[in-house]
């Protein structure tokens, strides 16, 4: 591994990730790029992402941990607080990031984000339109979606 | 600028020195570096420089850390919160210190260093690293950071903008506050202290009631307007960098038009005026739904868009199946036809007239503050040479520029003020119309004289020009009259023209024998 430069910050970080995974997700470095992770969080039981193993990805910057860490969903998913192409509106992740976060509590807290939707801080306008109009409809969507894009085959 | 040269104008009487504020500007010269309130000539504000700025800073704080028997960093935290004003600091903190202390994040306790490890060592929350004691900081909370994660957090707060004044403990659930002895004793560079301070000292300016920056451009100046101004006196300020403007609505100097005034004719002029035109230009409205329509094919046969599809001859508005020729003149149908076009025409060309006089004010006044440079840069020093004067003895040049800039400037606002003058009030407008005529006529004169006639004594011949001394004499006489005729206007607007409401038609009469004239 060429990560020569790494702070012990990550590698720290890293070695619990590992030893001790938060339940529910998964979190392991690329072999070639220690900054970058492949992550995998369960769909929380109750919430119409139930049965559904989302992909991400976790990059952490240059300034990490005084910038926060870069996060995307990769397996499409039908949520008011996260666009197609992944990118999920939550604070920690913006201007309300401390470097006392780390990544276990950024993965927790998207983890939070799958058990309750946002409607009313949207990232995507039309699904949480959908949300707010017809939450049923749109809760029978993402189950949908989950069982199509996150069945983990 | 000499102020006696003013005393001295007698003839009318000025009964506050706003005029002189207004009219002559650029009296105080840059060489006063501290903070000088000019209550002698009655002005209203003190121009604040950034050491007056932080000196006035440091008072207050040091005030509430007196008061209050806290540090100068905690008063600057309250102080802050409070929007600079000591007795909203005073007020709250007596009311309930601690929801006060629990709002702004500070403790009222010192918490020991949590996770010290044994023999004195600590992790650092952030890095992880185990560090001695003495390298680890908290902010009283207890949360342990060491000093270069410090250092980075500060830097990365320092650099997303003023947020850093409120700072909080890295520790995500903790709110204790980080002070400005914690950015001091910690900040990675001198060069974030420094960040740091210049925002302390802008969200003084920014935040607090009495001080504002001066809009100038590139102008680092700020001004304090005294508790109790304005009002129904004037805003206006001017600036050391020269630049005036009305303190209330940091636009223009605008004397005498009120704020609301300028507020509604620059948004006038922004919103409406080239559409509106263009509008009038090249369309008509349909005859049925009154929508803008705008002939876009050779033919008169017109059809107005769904849902009204109303079908219409383009030459005489009416209805296309009603419709032979419309070749022969038929006057009471295109008096009916136009009358609503006539009206909006009628609008849009009173707001032209006002708003070319406007605009041609405020560009001739742009140039003489440029011509006013010249003549003090180049000129002055040109007519010492060849007409052999001191230059004390040309001062009066400049005076003159200094009132042809002081007068666009007032001329360019009372056209704004005509604008919204009603006009079913004809004794207001005609004594309005009157005494800006008159302004206008004086200002037209000072001008031409101030930069044309000044070019042949410019000129070397080897000795002094007979006609200095005549052209002195006019030019200080066009000077006078001009600034009379324009505290006149200035004086009447600003009483609402309410000369006329009192005294009616006869007494118009009387004091402007010329207005049943010009009206």
């Amino acid at each position: 591994m060429a990560n020569s430069n790494l702070p012990r910050r990550i590698i720290k970080e890293t070695q619990r990730l590992l030893s001790e995974p938060a339940p529910g997700i998964s979190a392991s470095p690329s072999e070639d790029n220690m900054r970058y992770f492949n992550v995998m969080i369960l769909g929380p039981t109750q919430s119409p992402y139930e049965g559904g193993v989302f992909k991400l990805e976790l990059f952490l910057p240059e300034e990490y941990p005084m910038a926060a860490p870069k996060v995307r969903f990769l397996t499409k998913i039908y949520h008011p607080n996260i666009d197609k192409l992944g990118r999920i509106c939550l604070d920690i992740l913006k201007d309300k990031w401390s470097p006392a976060l780390q990544i276990r509590t950024v993965l927790l807290s998207i983890q939070a984000l799958l058990s309750a939707p946002n409607p009313d801080d949207p990232l995507s306008e039309n699904i949480a339109k959908h949300w707010k109009t017809n939450e049923a409809e749109a809760v029978e969507t993402a189950k949908e979606w989950t069982r199509l894009y996150a069945s983990g085959a | 600028m000499d102020e006696n040269d003013l005393n001295s104008d007698d003839e009318i009487a000025i009964d506050d020195d706003c005029y002189y504020d207004f009219f002559i500007k650029g009296d105080d010269p840059m060489d006063s570096e501290d903070a000088k309130s000019r209550e002698g000539s009655g002005q209203k504000y003190t121009i604040l420089n950034q050491a007056d700025i932080r000196k006035r800073q440091e008072d207050v704080i040091a005030a509430i850390s007196t008061v209050l028997s806290v540090s100068g960093a905690t008063a600057t935290i309250l102080l802050r919160h409070f929007n600079w004003s000591v007795g909203k600091v005073h007020e709250a903190w007596f009311a309930d210190e601690d929801v006060v202390r629990k709002r702004v994040g500070l403790l009222n306790y010192e918490k020991q260093l949590s996770d010290v490890n044994a023999g004195d060592r600590a992790t650092c929350g952030i890095c992880f690293d185990v560090y001695p004691r003495y390298r680890i900081f908290s902010v009283g909370c207890g949360h342990p950071f060491c000093r270069e994660c410090w250092g980075g957090y500060i830097s990365s707060a320092i650099n997303d903008g003023p947020g850093c004044l409120t700072l909080r403990c890295p520790d995500v659930s903790c709110s204790a506050a980080a002070d400005r002895d914690i950015i001091d004793m910690l900040a990675l560079s001198d060069d974030d202290k420094k960040k740091y301070s210049q925002y302390l000292l802008r969200s003084y300016v920014e935040e607090s009631k009495q001080i504002k920056w001066c809009p100038g451009p590139d102008c680092e100046y700020a001004v304090e307007f005294d508790a109790g101004g304005g009002g129904d006196d004037s805003w206006d300020v001017s600036c050391r960098c020269s630049y005036s403007f009305c303190w209330n609505c940091l636009e223009d100097s605008h004397r005498p038009v009120d704020c609301q005034t300028v507020s509604s004719w620059l948004s006038k002029n922004t919103d409406e005026s080239e559409t509106k035109i263009w509008i009038l230009a090249r369309t008509k409205p349909c005859p049925r739904c009154q929508k803008s329509i705008e002939k876009n094919g050779g033919c008169m046969h017109m059809t107005c868009n769904p849902p009204c599809r109303y079908e219409f001859c383009w030459i005489c508005l009416g209805d296309w199946y009603n419709h032979e020729t419309c070749n022969r003149y038929n006057e009471a149908a295109d008096v009916e036809a136009d009358k609503n076009r006539e009206d909006a025409e009628k609008h849009v060309t009173k707001y032209t007239h006002y708003f070319d006089r406007w605009a041609a004010n405020h560009s001739s006044r742009q140039k003489a503050i440029a011509e006013m440079q010249r003549v003090q840069s180049v000129q002055i020093r040109k007519l010492i040479e060849t007409q052999g004067k001191a230059e004390y003895e040309l001062l009066f040049i400049t005076d003159a520029w200094e009132q042809i800039i002081g007068c666009r400037q007032v001329l360019k606002w009372t056209y704004a003020y005509g604008y919204y003058l009603p006009e079913n009030e004809h004794t207001k407008r005609r004594l309005f119309e009157f005494l800006q005529g008159e302004a206008e006529t004086g200002l037209e004169r000072l001008h031409e004289c101030a930069e044309l006639e000044l070019n042949q004594f410019l000129v070397d011949y080897g000795s002094p020009l007979e006609g200095f001394k005549e052209f002195e004499v006019k030019l200080k006489g066009l000077t006078m009259v001009t600034r009379k005729y324009f505290e006149k206007l200035v004086r009447a607007l600003e009483n609402g023209l309410s000369e006329v409401q009192v005294s009616g038609t006869e007494e118009i009469g009387q004091n402007f024998p010329m207005a049943s004239a010009e009206g």
